[in-house]
């Protein structure tokens, strides 16, 4: 869907390397993490598919088409963009800001109407109340799922998010993360997303690319780079956190060669698809069960951190 | 009799004359804004977009600023011309920077993040500056034509001395007549307007940006309709046009009475003595209301009318020296008076013309003259005292100085010193009164007129005999200001209604009716 070949940017009159010679390839539907600290050239990368920046060297391709072909405007208008700061207009109302880019595309103004108002109400900014008040007036929450609404509305296949929710008090990140993740216009679409924020990326990410100084350490899921990271770099980026991740990324199917066998029924169930740390949250009163591939296994304190062990080495 | 009353009898009075002068005040700063408005917000625009234009267009903006207004004025006439056209160029250059300066800081000034997001959106330079930029940066462009709208305001009073009309008519007109009231009709007006400008334009500033969208258009219209004011005032028909300075233009031996004696009805514009006789020559004039001695009248080729129903008193010129000087210096009066009787109208008229016109000194046309007469000897020890001579600002007065510190430096043991250009009769007569100076040359007229205040019936008696008005004013001075009025020069330096001399023989007209006659059957 997404294609970067070879891609590479610098800046400044001494040529300073901000990306150098990056290539990926997204697939349709996934989401894509850029994950790095400040300066790493993730915000660049990204900018440089909607053409905010062009590229000294190397291509991008949407679809297979390479993104010069089109003047830069008409390619903006079909890539969703969310910014961290929102960057709504404070002289347009909640459902003129929504509006822009059909607007833009010449949609009629019924049609415009009814897909604001949809998305508004996806998004919990119920239209009767919230269409004609002006950004000003909303939460820092409500303004940022204006600006993801913003970025929806004309149904753009992609969507490239720069630190979507990097401006929020910790509290209101993580519950518009997890709204974010429950939507369902968010599903079907292909988006790249910037963070510095581990948890974030490990939370949304299918697969992420962590980046340091201009070039790519690893990409891969969340294991990949747990489990098997590519380099030094990799690893000690993710120890600070390393415990919670891996108890966050860890589903009990990955454990079940080694969990024990279920011995006496246990009432509390949990299922295959849960991770390690939902797991160990019920498991602080009473032990578990699960039920997976015609076979039942216990699951208490101990046998779990025993298959944990297990599973690394 | 209170001075608010006279104000107001005089706003009352005028009325009329005020109307037509607030319109065209408001013409004057409406047509000069808007011009700036449209050159200004696309130059504005342009910088944000080519910053390396931006230091030298806001220089060269701030230079103009920078220019005194009445230079910048003075600047535009040879350009120009005199009348609207300079005046509102002139306006314009100074409502340039404001406006230029705060669009540039207002878009500018629009949040990164919001103008980064409309690009990111996919909207085009265009959509973005139309729906983004200029909208968010209204307010702060809209300061600046508030501030651009008030230095037009006060910088328009200005427009009278090139004879654009305005508010200034009148508080130029009140300062050469020393008449307070007529100056403070043209200033409480003035400010006055700044002041209802300002508001109006504030209340535009600061409601909703998203209602302004509608009034910003509404915007361009109101400026057109108040700019029309200008065409408005022009009632008068004929191709005649008369310019008059400030001062004829409110006094009764000027405009009024040439209404009021001869009815004359004629298309004026009210302008600066210093470029009135040059507009005339240039045919922008058809009459103007000269002083009948002036070098220019020789230079320029124009021609007097003739003054057959004696509106204009006489101006003999006479020195006047106080009393106590004489006393002590006895020998100080018939030097003085040597001078009486050799200088007439076209003498004297001569004699400026080699000051202003060819730029000669003003001692060595005042030793020539007197040279020529054999009146001049060299000065002598100058050991018995020292005089102090006074003059106005007019070439008259320069040459008068001169010859009567070479007659008195000449003839008795006395020093002299000159203090020239001591501005208009009310400094020069004031430094007379409180001995700062010994004596300085006086017109007769304005001795009866503006000195001495003379009421109407008194002046009506004499004011056709200049032996009379001379008589009176002397035993005056003598008991209200113990000064003493020496024998008349002989020259008559009144006002006089003058215009080109091939105009004049082309319409056969040699006075003031044969002009009037000829305007009104027009």
């Amino acid at each position: 869907m997404i294609k970067l070949e070879h891609v590479s940017k610098y800046f400044g009159p001494e040529k300073k390397t901000a990306v150098d010679d990056i290539s990926f390839e997204v697939k349709e539907g996934e989401t894509l993490v850029l994950l790095g600290t400040s300066g790493c050239g993730k915000t660049t990368t990204l900018r440089m598919i909607n053409r905010l920046l062009e590229a000294d060297s190397g291509h991008v391709y949407i679809n297979g088409k390479e993104i010069q072909s089109l003047p830069p405007e008409i390619l903006r208008r079909s890539i969703g963009y969310v910014l961290q700061n929102t960057g709504l207009f404070p002289h347009y109302t909640v459902s003129e800001n929504i509006g822009l880019v059909p607007s833009l595309l010449q949609w009629d103004k019924n049609r415009i109407r009814e897909r604001t108002t949809t998305l508004m109400d996806k998004l919990r900014l119920p239209a009767a109340t919230y269409a004609d008040t002006y950004p000003q007036q909303l939460s820092g929450g409500q303004q940022q799922r204006v600006g993801l609404a913003r970025a929806l509305a004309a149904d753009p296949p992609v969507l490239l998010m720069d630190e979507p929710f990097g401006a929020l008090d910790p509290l209101t990140r993580i519950s518009v993360r997890r709204e974010f993740k429950a939507l369902d216009e968010i599903s079907h679409r292909t988006i790249i997303l910037v963070t510095h924020d581990v948890e974030e990326a490990f939370e949304l990410g299918t697969r992420i690319c962590l980046m340091n100084e201009g070039k790519i350490q690893q990409l891969g899921t969340a294991a990949d780079l747990l489990f098997r990271p590519a380099n030094t770099f990799v690893s000690s980026f993710l120890d600070p956190q390393r415990l919670q991740l891996e108890l966050k990324s860890l589903h009990i199917r990955d454990l079940w060669n080694w969990l024990p066998a279920a011995t006496s029924p246990v009432s509390k169930q949990l299922t295959a698809q849960s991770t390690c740390w939902e797991a160990l949250e019920a498991i602080t009163t009473q032990p578990v069960s699960v039920v997976y591939e015609q076979e039942q296994k216990l699951i208490d304190g101990n046998g779990l951190m025993a298959a944990i062990a297990a599973y690394k080495n | 009799m209170e001075p608010t009353e006279t104000f107001f009898d005089f706003i009352q009075q005028q009325s009329g004359k005020l109307l037509e002068q607030t319109l065209t005040h408001t013409g004057l700063t409406f047509i000069s804004v808007l011009l700036a408005v449209a050159i200004g917000v696309p130059a504005g625009i342009l910088i944000t977009r080519r910053k390396r234009l931006a230091a030298p267009v806001l220089g060269i903006a701030g230079v103009m600023q920078t220019i005194p207004s009445i230079a910048l004025l003075g600047f535009m006439i040879p350009l120009l011309g005199i009348g609207p056209k300079p005046a509102i160029v002139a306006l314009f250059l100074y409502a340039l920077l404001p406006i230029i300066r705060n669009t540039f800081t207002g878009i500018n000034g629009v949040d990164p993040n919001v103008t980064e997001a409309a690009t990111g959106m996919g909207m085009s330079r265009r959509q973005m500056l139309l729906k983004v930029q200029l909208p968010l940066a209204m307010p702060v462009i809209l300061a600046g034509i508030r501030t651009a709208t008030v230095i037009n305001v006060g910088v328009a009073t200005l427009a009278a001395y090139i004879a654009a009309g305005g508010l200034g008519e009148f508080i130029f007109g009140g300062i050469a007549l020393n008449n307070t009231n007529m100056m403070l009709a043209g200033a409480i007006p003035a400010a006055l307007l700044a002041l209802l400008f300002d508001w109006l334009l504030s209340l535009i500033q600061h409601i909703n940006i998203r209602k302004a969208r509608k009034t910003i258009v509404a915007l361009p219209v109101i400026f057109l309709v108040l700019s029309s004011f200008y065409l408005l005032p022009d009632t008068y028909n004929g191709k005649m046009l008369a310019g008059f300075t400030p001062e004829f233009m409110g006094r009764k031996d000027g405009n009024l009475g040439l209404k009021s004696v001869y009815g004359l009805n004629i298309r004026t514009l009210v302008i600066s003595d210093m470029i009135m006789y040059k507009a005339a020559y240039e045919k922008k004039l058809d009459v103007i209301s000269g002083s009948s001695t002036d070098g220019r009248v020789k230079a320029f080729d124009l021609v007097v009318l003739e003054d057959d129903k004696h509106i204009f008193p006489p101006y003999y010129a006479a020195p006047i020296v106080r009393d106590e000087t004489l006393k002590k210096y006895p020998e100080l009066e018939p030097a003085l008076n040597l001078l009486s009787g050799t200088i007439n109208d076209s003498i004297m008229t001569d004699l400026n013309y080699r000051v202003d016109y060819l730029k000669q000194n003003p001692e060595k046309v005042a030793k020539d003259f007197l040279v020529a007469h054999q009146l001049f000897k060299p000065a002598g020890n100058g050991s018995k005292g020292s005089i102090r001579i006074g003059s106005k600002i007019f070439g008259d007065g320069y040459i008068l100085a001169a010859m009567y510190k070479m007659l008195i430096e000449g003839h008795t043991d006395l020093a002299a010193v000159t203090k020239t250009g001591l501005g208009g009769t009310k400094i020069v007569f004031d430094a007379l009164v409180n001995n700062q100076i010994d004596l300085y040359p006086e017109y007769t007229g304005t001795g009866l007129l503006v000195i001495l205040q003379t009421p109407q019936h008194i002046t009506d008696s004499i004011i056709s005999d200049s032996r009379k008005v001379y008589d009176y004013v002397n035993s005056e001075f003598e008991k209200q200001y113990h000064i003493k009025w020496l024998k008349p020069i002989g020259f008559n330096n009144t006002y006089a209604l003058m215009m080109r001399r091939t105009a004049a023989t082309q319409l056969h007209i040699n006075s003031i009716s044969g002009f009037t006659k000829y305007v009104n059957q027009q």
